[in-house]
């Protein structure tokens, strides 16, 4: 099989930056690290006003399990912590970091290669833990407790996630092209943590034919097995990913465990490789920056820390006027109301978009026409969950199947009423949860 | 004529027949009613908004009934229902204190800096769970009105982007204040010289004024102006004690902000004196 069963849609692809090499984006005078980048409880701030840290070196500590550590993105002086805007909506706490220029690394991260093989898993999965990788596709979960599965539970394939099926991104598409053997090693690294024995499976769009050529030539010989997906949204979803590959289907409220996977992003991977191999912390990403406004589009290695008008900046600022800036693709992307939000571990991209649409763009009534049903790749009616939202009847949607729903956007897509049906089953969510938090406490 | 008269005749069988079997009914399976529900429920204002925490009025009347609980009582008829109540009940009831919503946010389209320009659901609760707030102040007022329709009395209202209380509709029934994401609305003492700090923002003050001319940016002016100690400033906002202060308004000429506000009659009070 190369593509899931049940709905899907295929927005124009806009991929402008495929062809792009991936460039640095230079150090911007002030780096603002929120302490929040992932899902889970915030990171502890270790750091002080004036102290000097070197790239790499902790400066938020993780607080639980489900919790990430955060590293200095370069060498500095820490000027403060405050409060910055958060890609997410509302305010967060960041470690403000000046630059020295010098962007030297700590001391205990390596300058040459180690060789993965002498580690015990555990070792690995450490080193993994240590560097505070998160699963850099958009989510954000930490990838050491992705790695580590419930008492019972048997993983018997890994699936590489290269499907990058949202519009205008790039960034994985050029990460595979110019490091494979990195991405590759960072593959084997995860399978020999998951498991040895493990079916590898690579998974990517056909729109990307020679990223396809190019893992199958680089990878000869280690087992790993890659397919070529349709060019369909969203083929990159955990679980349609798997359903595609392996023909397995998840439950609802259930996790990639429960069928015996677990899914890998190429940027994790390549992080992955990074931190097992030099001990290297997380501390940059790639990223495409792209939309119709902006004069240069580029894929960039940014430092985590980099506000958005520093990278408009390196890009050359905008050619026209923009309403909506996007952090991540146009489909699950998250709409911005600051330039001072930065770039977090999971920002794969970025967006300037001038949407002539946006100001007469009102939710009318449901038409009854079923395109939501029909492009819904988890088979559950849109309509009727945004329909029960609007009139406040939430606690009648969990048996119509909320909790399934990833919000990919597939049917406010679609929609000829243009409503808002993601957003009304956002809020739907929230509103649930408040509820349960209430009845807790 | 014996076409006419058969069927109204038989018509009127009919019904007496009919009437007969509701009345033996009606008999039969009388419910002894308390008629002390009947009087209280015509005292109440039958508006049904539920502030009692009761199923409507004949809810919190039969409850007053059954009871007879001093401290069972009508927040919308105040003190003079009461009174009332506890004569029919002959009672004496517990004293209770009218009270009226007040808002505590000045975060107006022009004392507030807008966020962004939001075009999701127009709804309090939507824009906060997906963008935060629609200003740039985290604790200000939304300003998309999800409020309005919780006010039985139609005492909330829209103005330039934010919500005010029409004062002479509010009756202090409290039942606005769980609709606010924010809570911005709040219930306190109703009498004439009301001071309020009209802000939420617990924010450094570096960051309140930033994003609003009118917040709390905790300079504890007020805390060492008011005489009777009854403004303390904690975490950047200002909280008056209602019960000592004496609204005498000297905190109101030091505040810079402007954030400390008095509302109730008090103008028409310095114009007859």
């Amino acid at each position: 099989m190369t593509s899931f069963k049940n709905g899907g849609i295929h927005p124009p692809e806009n991929k402008f930056t495929r062809d792009f090499a991936i460039e640095e984006c230079p150090l911007p005078e002030l780096l603002t690290i929120p302490i929040n980048q992932h899902i889970g409880k915030p990171a502890k701030p270790l750091v002080k006003p004036k102290q000097e840290v070197k790239r790499g070196e902790l400066i938020g500590e993780m607080d639980g399990h489900v919790s990430c550590n955060v590293h200095a993105s370069t060498s500095g002086v820490v000027k403060k912590i405050d409060r910055i805007p958060h890609h997410g909506g509302g305010y967060t706490d960041a470690i403000l970091l000046e630059p020295d220029g010098d962007d030297t690394w700590h001391e205990d991260i390596l300058s040459v290669s180690s060789d993965p093989k002498h580690l015990s898993s555990e070792e690995q999965l450490e080193r993994i833990k240590n560097a505070g990788i998160v699963g850099m596709g958009g989510a954000g979960f930490p990838t050491h407790v992705k790695l580590q599965p419930p008492e019972g539970a048997k993983i018997d394939t890994l699936i590489l996630n290269g499907a990058e099926c949202e519009p205008f991104l790039t960034s994985d598409f050029r990460l595979m092209m110019e490091q494979p053997k990195e991405i590759l090693r960072g593959v084997s690294i995860l399978q020999s943590i998951v498991g040895q024995g493990v079916q590898v499976h690579i998974g990517i769009e056909k729109n990307k034919p020679e990223a396809i050529e190019l893992l199958k030539e680089q990878s000869k010989g280690m087992g790993f097995k890659v397919t070529g997906l349709d060019a369909k949204y969203p083929q990159g979803s955990e679980k349609q990913l798997i359903e595609a590959l392996t023909g397995r289907e998840i439950a609802e409220k259930g996790l990639p465990f429960s069928v015996g996977c677990a899914v890998q992003n190429v940027a994790t991977a390549f992080a992955i490789y990074e931190a097992v191999t030099f001990k290297r912390p997380l501390t940059e990403r790639v990223m495409t920056v792209s939309g119709m406004e902006i004069a240069k589009r580029k894929n960039l290695r940014v430092r985590l820390g980099t506000r958005f008008s520093d990278i408009l900046d390196f890009c050359g600022g905008l050619k026209h006027d923009i309403n909506q800036l996007i952090s991540g693709g146009p489909m699950m992307g998250r709409a911005q109301y600051s330039f001072d939000v930065p770039v977090t571990k999971t920002t794969s991209g970025l967006l300037f978009i001038d949407n002539k649409e946006l100001d007469r763009m009102r939710e009318r009534p449901c038409i009854r026409c079923g395109k939501c049903l029909s492009v819904c790749p988890q088979g559950m009616s849109p309509a009727v969950l945004a329909d029960k939202s609007q009139q406040h009847h939430e606690d009648e949607l969990p048996e119509f199947g909320l909790h399934s729903c990833m919000e990919c956007g597939s049917c406010a897509y679609v929609c000829p009423s243009k409503r808002d049906i993601v957003h009304w089953i956002k809020y739907s969510k929230a509103i649930i949860a408040q509820k349960a938090n209430q009845q807790k406490s | 004529m014996t076409t006419i008269l058969i069927p109204a005749l038989c018509l009127a069988a009919v019904a007496f027949a009919m009437g007969s079997v509701i009345l033996f009914i009606s008999k039969k399976f009388h419910v002894e009613e308390n008629p002390m529900v009947k009087v209280l429920s015509g005292m109440l204002p039958g508006v049904n908004c539920g502030a009692c925490g009761y199923p409507g009025c004949n809810g919190l009347a039969q409850a007053l009934a059954s009871t007879r609980d001093p401290k069972l009582t009508c927040p919308v008829g105040g003190a003079e229902l009461a009174g009332d109540i506890g004569q029919a009940l002959g009672i004496k009831m517990a004293e209770i204190e009218p009270m009226i919503c007040s808002v505590v946010c000045q975060g107006d389209n022009h004392a507030a800096k807008e966020a962004a320009k939001y075009v999701g659901i127009q709804d309090c609760w939507a824009a906060t769970q997906t963008v935060g707030n629609t200003k740039a102040c985290p604790y200000a007022c939304v300003g998309l009105g999800s409020c309005i329709p919780y006010c039985s009395y139609n005492a909330l209202r829209l103005v330039d982007g934010i919500i005010e209380v029409i004062e002479e509709n509010c009756t202090g029934c409290g039942e606005c204040v769980q609709s606010c994401p924010k809570n911005v609305l709040v219930m306190m003492p109703k009498h004439d010289k009301r001071v309020l700090v009209a802000c939420r923002s617990v924010d450094k003050g570096v960051h309140t004024k930033k994003y609003c001319s009118h917040g709390c940016i905790g300079c504890k002016k007020c805390e060492k102006t008011c005489e009777a100690g009854s403004i303390t400033v904690d975490s950047f906002n200002a909280t008056i004690d209602q019960s000592t202060c004496t609204s005498c308004g000297a905190c109101i000429s030091v505040c810079k902000t402007e954030t400390i506000v008095m509302k109730g009659d008090h103008f028409e009070l310095q114009g007859n004196s």
